[in-house]
């Protein structure tokens, strides 16, 4: 198989070796037979929605070459409907009413708030709204030819705008304290043990099946088309290919997939708020990428999970040291290893193939 | 190689008044030449003198400010975008080698065949089409990469690359084939080979056009050649009497 491709089947299915042997010991060790705690559980099922979200990242910036440095606003809108629909639920079958609207002196939900309650709708809504707004976004910027380092800088603009969007009181989201309070999911209260493990392993389940989708997408023509796209796309224009079309696709794929990511995000921190919205959490999302390696579903979720575990561990005691650390992982990569992780393999395996590239005669 | 007069076949690609400008600068002035089905044109000319900017007109890369571009005597081709051009049978080989350099080099080929030009999605269902692998065949021996077939197109040679983008162009049949300096940077070996295979892709269906600096390259190829100079045509004919040209020693060989 060509290296050049970062295509690591062993990987791949060491790495989904992995996710569902955890997916299978947290409802295990979390409830019946004891091992984990909840505590413990909810940090694994936060990282889970964060490997996702790197995995969505993952597809279009490895697989397509467009970088996006805003999928924060898409895990945000996840969050944000999710949150909706808790609150809505929470009031209309519980009677609490939301934090926001004691503090804005409101007695009835903003009318856009309408259906919310209904589960159903809410997840309807969690999919389609970030595709329809990447849709819209995507084929503004890919049909004018916005690409490269203009593209990021758009997202996270538009990111930054929604965050400035968001921390206004007056808007019916929440403001700047966001929405908290949540009591409980399907029907169950949230804070219980069951519940915490529950969602813990459903976002387990979920990074599975997306980690399973990405690689089967990314193993088909279409994988193949992305490629090309990423290598030299107007090579593919003027071969034919109208390339609009499938980056389209794969971009609002993406969207959604980080929209799932922060539906599951939110239930399990319990708040959210326009910090999500901030530069900083898009950006990381790109550096659990590149510490992981582009281009290789296995490093999006090793990345994120090695760098989340990490900022997890730290902010016990020295949460001051984080922006320091991270820009240190982001030197590190830049320098020494531009294909992140994966480049460990070929420092550990001098590869045999490398020398034959070079000594190759250059004569067909 | 035997000398072939100017061949008689019908116009594949007709230039009319050409007008390109980048903003004050006017690249091409006023540029009107033919190449015909079944011949190999040479265009050549100093830096500067509008090569390259006449093939990005050619395939929609640049816009023209006036003029006209007719493929196959039928096809506006200024009416059309860039895939569309493509699609329509202009294949364009660009100056830097660009292939896809993670695909195979088989996978290239077979991302260069548009069974089903109307529908991406269309064409991406019926990938094992064996026509695909069939006509991939076919092009892996024209070009003389059959035995390179698997491997990454990021780890060819230079000149293979090079290769392996005609091979990619091929895979379309183009009426209208055209090499922006194709054996820029090649070693005398691949230099040959390269023009033996230009000769050998020389079709009654097909016209080819080949820009180069090059001039032997080109006299070896070429049955005819338009000299460039400032965006003007200032000489058309065969190599061996450019070379004899005043104007054209003037402009170009004399430095």
């Amino acid at each position: 198989m060509s290296d050049a491709r970062v295509h690591h089947p062993g990987l791949f299915r060491a790495t989904a070796g992995a996710i569902a042997a955890v997916a299978v010991a947290l409802p295990l060790l979390g409830g019946v037979m004891g091992g984990i705690s909840p505590y413990f559980a909810n940090i694994i099922g936060q990282i889970a929605t964060f490997a996702l979200l790197a995995v969505a990242l993952d597809l279009i910036w490895g697989y397509a070459g467009i970088l996006s440095l805003g999928h924060g606003l898409f895990f945000a809108t996840g969050g944000y409907l999710i949150a909706m629909h808790l609150l809505k639920a929470g009031f209309e079958f519980g009677g609490i009413t939301p934090d926001f609207m004691v503090f804005m002196g409101w007695s009835e939900f903003p009318g856009f708030w309408a259906g919310l309650e209904h589960f159903p709708y809410a997840l309807a809504l969690i999919v389609l709204l970030p595709g329809a707004l990447a849709l819209v976004y995507g084929f503004v910027s890919f049909r004018s030819r916005v690409s490269g380092v203009y593209f990021a800088i758009i997202t996270q603009a538009l990111t930054y705008i929604a965050m400035l969007l968001m921390f206004r009181n007056d808007t019916g989201f929440g403001g700047n304290n966001g929405m908290t309070g949540f009591s409980e999911v399907l029907g169950q209260p949230i804070g219980a043990p069951s519940v915490v493990i529950g969602l813990a392993t459903v976002s387990v389940l979920l990074l599975l099946a997306g980690f399973l989708f990405a690689g089967w997408l990314t193993s088909t023509s279409f994988g193949r088309l992305l490629i090309a796209i990423r290598d030299d796309e107007a090579r593919l224009r003027f071969l034919g290919y109208e390339t609009l079309w499938p980056k389209l696709a794969i971009w609002s794929l993406s969207a959604v997939l980080a929209a799932l990511a922060g539906a599951l995000y939110v239930p399990q921190v319990g708040i959210i708020n326009p910090r999500l919205l901030s530069p900083d959490l898009s950006i990381e999302i790109a550096v659990w990428v590149a510490l992981g390696g582009r281009g290789a579903l296995s490093g999006a979720v090793i990345g994120a999970a090695i760098i989340s575990a990490l900022k997890f561990w730290l902010s016990g005691f020295a949460p001051d040291l984080w922006p320091f650390i991270l820009a240190g992982v982001v030197l590190v990569v830049v320098v020494v290893l531009p294909n992140g992780l994966l480049d460990l393999r070929g420092l550990l395996h001098r590869r045999p193939a490398f020398g034959n590239i070079l000594s190759e005669k250059r004569n067909g | 190689m035997d000398k072939v007069e100017v061949p008689s076949g019908d116009q594949a690609l007709r230039v009319d008044g050409l007008r390109v400008a980048f903003g004050d600068f006017v690249a091409i002035p006023n540029l009107s030449f033919l190449v015909n089905f079944g011949e190999v044109h040479g265009v050549i000319g100093p830096n500067g003198a509008g090569k390259t900017t006449l093939l990005d007109a050619i395939t929609g890369k640049t816009r023209p400010a006036e003029g006209r571009i007719l493929l196959n005597r039928t096809t506006d081709l200024l009416a059309l975008d860039e895939p569309e051009r493509a699609l329509a049978g202009v294949g364009r080989k660009f100056q830097k080698p660009s292939v896809f350099e993670a695909l195979s080099v088989r996978e290239n080929l077979e991302l260069a065949l548009r069974l089903r030009p109307r529908s991406i999605l269309g064409e991406l269902r019926n990938w094992s089409d064996p026509r695909r692998k069939a006509r991939a065949d076919e092009v892996l021996d024209e070009i003389g990469l059959a035995a390179r077939a698997e491997t990454p197109a990021g780890a060819l040679a230079h000149g293979q690359k090079q290769w392996l983008e005609i091979g990619m162009l091929l895979m379309q049949r183009p009426k209208l084939l055209m090499l922006d300096e194709p054996v820029a940077g090649m070693t005398a070996t691949e230099t040959a080979h390269t023009a033996e295979l230009i000769r050998r892709l020389r079709a009654p269906e097909r016209a080819i056009l080949v820009i180069e600096h090059d001039m032997d390259f080109v006299e070896e190829i070429a049955d005819r050649v338009t000299v460039l100079h400032g965006g003007d045509p200032i000489f058309e004919g065969r190599m061996a009497d450019a070379r004899a040209d005043a104007r054209v020693r003037e402009v170009y060989l004399g430095r």
